[in-house]
């Protein structure tokens, strides 16, 4: 059974104004997913539809098979949340939020807490107020991991942390994965981030799955092709190739992304549109963030 | 062994660390029964995903160049290093392959490539003979 189903979400704060357009995925048991596109994607509202924080308007989610608004104890205790704009009780102390996690989940596991709280070099008896933005996060990591979640949600959880704190908090989710194999799902604009801790990606654009792929695919089965202007080839005609996921009208050249190696993508412009003098390439996740999400100019 | 990896690079993790492996068994650096670090350590080590390690973990042992005993570690085989030339010979195809394509940027011919190789290796049987 999967442990995440995303079955045609569709979601909008306003009439007209789709978020989400129609998404449709699903994550298998011990599977790390990494949530990627750019701001406005829909990623938070996605990963707030999974937890049941707001209501699909058409289409259903399923966690552990069950419905997270129907079922939100069950749903609620077999996962941990962490994002960006969480908010912790600022006057209590460390110790006291723990203790209010600890009577929530019976699966509390106060071994990884001591362990997290040395680690962290965390003070238990400091008020969150007067933390700093890593601390804070990490006491909501630790929050959100201690219960050993079967799923882990994590929204943005690295933003806004200086570079040590990110590494901290990765490592914290590679030692979760290798003790609980817990199944992650994240989102992040850290693309080597997801390259550490992903090993598939999905890609949302315009409230849509643009990218479902292997981490591991995406490099090998993907690629960048560079026309020149010079040939008038425009850019709606390299959209209408199959396997061109997106095009950009660039200074240089026009920057087409296609869903094929290097070798197919510079043998179908050829035969296609007679294009021989392309320079195709294999495509970093980065830059592929880029060609795909990026502007036109 | 050390490990490093670089994210971002167009070769996948999973492969950066097969490579490595390879690489040291062809330079010796890694021995028929020499324990690889476990998969578990070495994702903690180099900050990646358990996933990532054993893929490479399992591609290796699938090539017949590592072998898992349980309760016991990772190990070189045996095998790792009898020298099969076809196999040594398609290691090298990648290297190959990028040379061939900085040449074709540069609007250098196969021929001239295939020249420069030769060229190398005299200089290096030179430097060699000068050494000894």
């Amino acid at each position: 059974m999967n442990i995440v189903d995303f079955d045609n979400i569709h979601r909008a704060y306003q009439r007209g104004a789709d978020v989400l357009n129609g998404v449709t995925f699903s994550i298998g048991a011990g599977r790390v997913v990494g949530l990627v596109g750019k701001n406005g994607a829909g990623k938070t509202t996605l990963l707030r539809v999974a937890m049941g924080m707001l209501e699909a308007q058409q289409g259903a989610v399923r966690l552990f098979g069950l419905d997270p608004r129907r079922d939100p104890l069950e749903v609620k205790r077999r996962i941990g949340f962490v994002s960006e704009d969480q908010i912790l009780p600022p006057f209590l102390k460390v110790e006291q939020v723990l203790d209010l996690h600890r009577g929530l989940f019976p699966t509390w596991d106060d071994s990884i807490t001591r362990d997290l709280i040395d680690r962290f070099g965390i003070p238990a008896q400091t008020k969150i107020k007067a933390l700093s933005k890593g601390q804070a996060r990490q006491v909501a990591l630790l929050c959100a991991v201690a219960h050993k979640p079967e799923l882990l949600l994590l929204d943005e959880p690295a933003a806004g942390l200086d570079p040590a704190s990110r590494r901290d908090f990765l490592e914290t989710s590679i030692q979760l994965l290798n003790e609980t194999g817990s199944t992650i799902l994240f989102s992040s604009h850290y693309m080597s981030d997801v390259e550490r801790l992903a090993d598939r990606i999905v890609m949302l654009h315009e409230g849509r799955v643009l990218i479902d792929s292997e981490l591991d695919e995406l490099r090998e089965h993907y690629s960048l092709a560079l026309v020149p202007h010079n040939g008038g080839t425009s850019r709606t005609t390299l959209l209408s190739l199959e396997g061109c996921l997106g095009a950009r009208d660039r200074s240089d050249a026009l920057h087409a992304v296609f869903n094929l190696e290097p070798e197919s993508t510079s043998r179908l412009l050829e035969t296609e549109l007679g294009i021989t003098d392309l320079l195709c390439s294999r495509i970093a996740l980065e830059d592929m963030f880029i060609e795909l999400a990026g502007g036109q100019q | 062994m050390q490990f490093v990896i670089v994210p971002g690079s167009e070769l996948p993790i999973y492969r950066q660390i097969m490579r490595q492996v390879t690489d040291a068994l062809s330079g010796g650096r890694l021995q028929p029964g020499d324990k690889l670090t476990s998969q578990r350590e070495l994702a903690e080590q180099l900050v990646v995903s358990p996933l990532t390690v054993k893929k490479a973990y399992d591609e290796l042992e699938r090539e017949g160049l590592i072998s898992t005993l349980r309760g016991r570690g990772t190990f070189v085989t045996a095998a790792a290093v009898a020298t099969d030339p076809r196999q040594q010979r398609e290691r090298l195809r990648p290297v190959v392959r990028q040379l061939l394509s900085r040449a074709r940027l540069s609007g250098v011919t196969v021929e001239a490539v295939a020249k420069l190789l030769y060229e190398e290796e005299q200089q290096w049987n030179t430097e060699r003979k000068r050494q000894s």
